[in-house]
């Protein structure tokens, strides 16, 4: 078995709040990415998982603690916070965020941003660097020499290839990749989709993919975990998730997905996420839950093995309540 | 051209406002009514020839509009009339003042702007500390404190050591050049530095909430992502950007400037525009006072033309 | 929008509810900078209101020497006229302030005005008063009141006249700014369809909305008003005959108080121009502030984020 390339271990984030009031953001996240992997987070906004993927780069602010680990080639970068994580940005993790309209610096040019990770990380320099940038370039789509030209003067959809190009700068193994595509329209969203599969196979890359949208991962991930209020309610192979949900958020969120063609009703889930400004009894999504049962108020569900590579946070999976992890 | 059309409206603007200002003069002391006032060639002592001749140059006897039309034609000559009080021209007396206003406004001014920078960026940076409490306070506080009076205290304080009137010490004669050049640097110590005092507190206030504004930015987020040191990207990145709209603020505060000059010119009796104004005032020479109003007036509207042309530098997103 | 932002909780400084004391009382209550700057305030609007209660010693009589030390009877001394320092603060602050707000008043009232028409009617109206306020922008005010206030003769009325009409021109543009963005809101919208007639929207909706901003910039304004006072004191164009914290200055200047070492003459009347501009500051300032919550999270700091050891953890979060 090959090993993985990153192994996320029971992560916590907490954020401080006014009057010593505490956000427990993440809770317990646990996930592993072997080469090559296409992994989708998913879940509604506010769930975690944005702060998830930034955690693993360290990408935090001073308010915020962390727990867990953070296991890259076997080596665990969360052992000295800031001090350990650094080292490895760009050069082993890369990130392309949503909304690149804010990502790139108004006032410089856009080839210039890409260089200034490869002179930083000491992947190239000079005349060297610049030519690699217009390759970069060139492979996201984009003509060379638009290097030269300042963010706003491209569109929002070249903006975010721009983006992903900088990301490759210094040839990352892992690319994060945080809702890239949610500002976007239609059109321009699915040629970003089929330019992170195409990079990732033809550079061997793997990438986390976060995004609240469900069709986005369908077409570029094959496995997902569903999020919610924190913590993984579900993960598997995307075909698994679809048409043998353990979990009733992974259904109901299924469900919730409109049909391109219009069939069947759009089914919401009533109620919101709850607060994780303070502790939750029992599973935290029961009460928007359509099977829930007195296990669920009393006893938090533990992430269980459902079939190979399926696993599932619910009571309903575990009614002899023997448990295993 | 890129931003052609900006550069345009700019240009224009400051003809405009150059046109407004000038018109404003005219209004002001010729159109109210007064005889002292709107009679150019009420010079005291003045021999009637004199008389007769600014009465002939101004056409102080023709209708307003006529009188107007003279007085933009004499403008663009370079007559601003006779001074009341020394019988020379103004434009003359005020060339020469002017000449020994610049230094010392420039000097205190960009004492102040690396002052305000350096202290902006650091209260940012620490924000929330007893540092950056302690240095906003104190730039509240001199900002707060009356130019005039900043101006006396420095001289309780430093009388004796530094000089405190005038340009030049009047007991130096026949000196050489450096030795001369000297003198007025020492004697533009204390007048800069008050300039300077008044000064830095707004620059420091406007730098600290841009750099706040631009730490918050997504590309700072970026930056940090890409494995950049926290004060390298504050050097590379946010400094930059915050840049603008301080370039923008600064040229807001040349007003403050003038008014400062004006008052410590006074306080210290330093023989520049600023005095020129408070003597006039004294000794209600219109002419002089109407033509120092001009000057100072058109150097801000010029100076702002050339912030706008600067923050059209840095800014590559202004094209229209 | 920043990606921390958006995560539950972690909004900062946006203010939840509005007390029934509206806006600025909140924030004078909420914000230590401006409690300190209201206390300020309040405390010279105070002496100014009782000066002549609380003044030991009246401003027209001669009690000791010229420029007399301080002593116990005399906390800051005598003037050059040998009239008692504390005494003169007092009345001073009364001139001072009232010159202050007076001038912001008509400030607000003529910029507020002009931002009000050219924010609620837009297009042309709009172009062209905001085409003058440029104009008046740049020009120097400093300089154009002393012009105004040398021509126009020196008097308390005449100098309250010339600061405010010289400082409408901020006042305008951001009252025009934020009487736009009201206007475009959807309550206004409704009632414009409604057929409410300009004078009641205004009055009844676009009002109330502005008023926090227009307090804010009123106090700001005061604190300009008053340093212009104190400016046009020193160069001698205030009323001769009024006793104001910048008239102080001048007489002190002009009769050589500092070579004669009377600090006393000088340093006082400062402080207090400087302690009644510092309060209006951090008062206006905060109100501002509180109008426009900055949402962001700072990305760059000293510190960083912390660790927690997973020792004590119980067994739910596992």
């Amino acid at each position: 078995m090959t090993e993985a390339l990153l192994d996320v271990r029971d992560l916590h984030v907490w954020f401080d709040l006014p009057h010593g009031a505490e956000l427990h953001a993440v809770q317990g996240v646990s996930f592993s990415l072997e080469p090559g992997d296409r992994l989708g987070l998913v879940g509604e906004s506010g769930c975690g998982k944005t702060t998830t993927i930034l955690a693993v780069m360290g990408l935090l602010p001073p308010s915020a603690s962390v727990a867990g680990q953070v296991i890259l080639n076997g080596q665990d970068i969360m052992l000295g916070a800031e001090q350990t994580v650094r080292p490895h940005r760009w050069k082993d993790i890369a990130m392309v965020f949503q909304g690149a309209m804010n990502a790139l610096n108004p006032v410089k040019t856009v080839g210039s941003q890409i260089v200034e990770p490869m002179v930083l990380h000491e992947v190239a320099e000079g005349a060297a660097a610049k030519t690699r940038a217009g390759e970069l370039l060139e492979l996201v789509g984009i003509p060379a020499a638009s290097a030269a030209r300042f963010p706003h003067e491209f569109s929002g959809g070249m903006r975010q290839r721009a983006a992903i190009a900088m990301a490759l700068a210094c040839e990352p193994k892992l690319l994060l990749a945080d809702e890239p595509t949610t500002a976007l329209d239609v059109m321009v969203q699915a040629q970003i989709l089929d330019l992170l599969i195409r990079l990732t196979d033809d550079l061997g890359l793997t990438m986390l993919l976060v995004t609240h949208d469900l069709p986005v991962v369908a077409q570029v991930c094959e496995r997902a975990a569903v999020m919610y209020a924190g913590r993984i309610a579900e993960t598997g192979p995307m075909d698994t998730l679809f048409h043998d949900p353990r979990h009733p958020y992974t259904r109901l969120l299924f469900a919730a997905t409109p049909d391109l063609y219009g069939e069947g009703d759009v089914v919401s889930i009533p109620g919101s996420p709850p607060r994780l400004d303070h502790r939750i009894e029992g599973c935290a999504f029961r009460d928007r839950c359509d099977k829930a049962f007195e296990r669920c108020v009393a006893e938090t569900p533990a992430l269980l093995e459902v079939a190979g590579g399926h696993r599932a946070a619910c009571h309903l999976n575990d009614l002899n309540g023997e448990g295993a992890a | 051209m890129r931003g052609a059309d900006y550069l345009l409206k700019r240009t224009l603007f400051a003809l405009v406002t150059v046109f407004v200002a000038v018109t404003l003069n005219f209004v002001l002391f010729r159109a109210l009514p007064g005889d002292a006032v709107s009679n150019l060639s009420h010079v005291p002592h003045a021999t009637p020839a004199l008389r007769l001749a600014l009465q002939k140059e101004f056409g102080l006897d023709k209708p307003m509009w006529e009188q107007y039309l003279l007085y933009l034609k004499e403008l663009s000559r370079g007559n601003l009339g006779v001074s009341f009080a020394t019988q020379q021209p103004v434009w003359s007396q005020l060339r020469s003042k002017l000449a020994n206003t610049i230094p010392m406004v420039a000097l205190g001014t960009a004492v102040a702007i690396i002052i305000g920078i350096g202290t902006g960026v650091l209260s940012a940076w620490r924000r929330g500390t007893v540092t950056d409490h302690i240095s906003t306070n104190t730039a509240i506080a001199f900002y707060a404190f009356p130019t005039q009076w900043l101006g006396l205290m420095l001289l309780i304080l430093f009388a004796g050591v530094l000089p405190s009137v005038g340009m030049h010490d009047p007991f130096i004669v026949g000196a050489g050049f450096w030795a001369s050049k000297l003198d007025a640097l020492k004697h533009m110590v204390l007048p800069a530095a008050t300039l300077a005092l008044t000064l830095y507190g707004e620059f420091t206030l406007v730098v600290r909430s841009s750099m706040l504004e631009t730490m918050g930015e997504d590309y700072v987020l970026t930056a940090r992502a890409k494995g950049m040191k926290s004060w390298t990207i504050v050097r590379t990145h946010a400094l930059r950007n915050a840049m603008l709209p301080t370039t923008t603020l600064i040229a807001l505060s040349l007003g403050y400037v003038v008014a400062g000059t004006i008052l410590i010119e006074t306080v210290f009796s330093w023989p520049g525009v600023g005095q020129s104004v408070y003597n006039s005032v004294i000794n209600r020479d219109y002419p002089m006072l109407q033509g120092a109003f001009l000057v100072l007036t058109l150097s801000v509207v010029f100076f702002n033309f050339v912030a706008d042309l600067l923050y059209f530098r840095l800014d590559p997103r202004i094209s229209a | 929008m920043s990606a921390i932002a958006n995560e539950p909780g972690i909004v900062a400084d946006a203010p939840r509810k509005r007390s029934r004391g509206g806006l600025v009382w909140d924030v004078i209550k909420g914000r230590p900078s401006a409690a300190v700057g209201a206390v300020i305030m309040g405390i010279f609007l105070f002496i100014a209101i009782f000066a002549g209660v609380i003044a030991p010693y009246s401003v027209h009589t001669q009690v000791g020497p010229v420029y007399g030390v301080p002593s116990a009877q005399h906390w800051l001394g005598l003037d050059d006229g040998g009239i008692d320092m504390v005494s003169l603060l007092l009345q001073g602050a009364r001139v001072s302030l009232i010159v202050g707000f007076a001038a912001a008043f008509v400030a607000t009232v003529v910029g507020g005005g002009v931002g009000m028409i050219a924010g609620y009617f837009g297009g042309k109206p709009e172009s062209v008063l905001m085409r003058i306020t440029d104009y008046f922008l740049v020009i120097p005010d400093v300089p154009l009141m002393i012009v105004i206030a040398t021509l126009w003769g020196p008097s308390l009325s005449h100098v309250i006249f010339v600061i405010g009409l010289l400082l409408w021109t901020t006042t305008a543009r951001i009252i025009r700014a934020q009487v736009k963005s009201v206007r475009e809101r959807v309550y206004v919208k409704r009632a414009r369809a409604m057929g409410a007639s300009h004078w009641r929207i205004v009055f009844r909706h676009v009002l109330p909305q502005i008023a926090p901003l227009l307090v804010a910039n009123v106090v700001l304004t005061v604190a300009v008003a008053i340093f212009d006072e104190t400016a046009l004191a020193f160069l001698g164009l205030s009323d001769p005959t009024a006793v104001s914290w910048g008239s102080i200055i001048e007489h002190a200047f002009l009769r050589q108080a500092i070579s004669t070492g009377a600090w006393w003459a000088i340093v006082p009347p400062g402080i207090c121009v400087a302690l009644v501009i510092m309060g209006c500051y951090l008062v206006g300032q905060a109100i501002e502030d509180a109008l426009n919550p900055r949402l962001k999270v700072a990305h760059l700091s000293v510190r960083g984020f912390r660790l927690r050891p997973l020792v004590g953890m119980d067994k739910d979060t596992l």
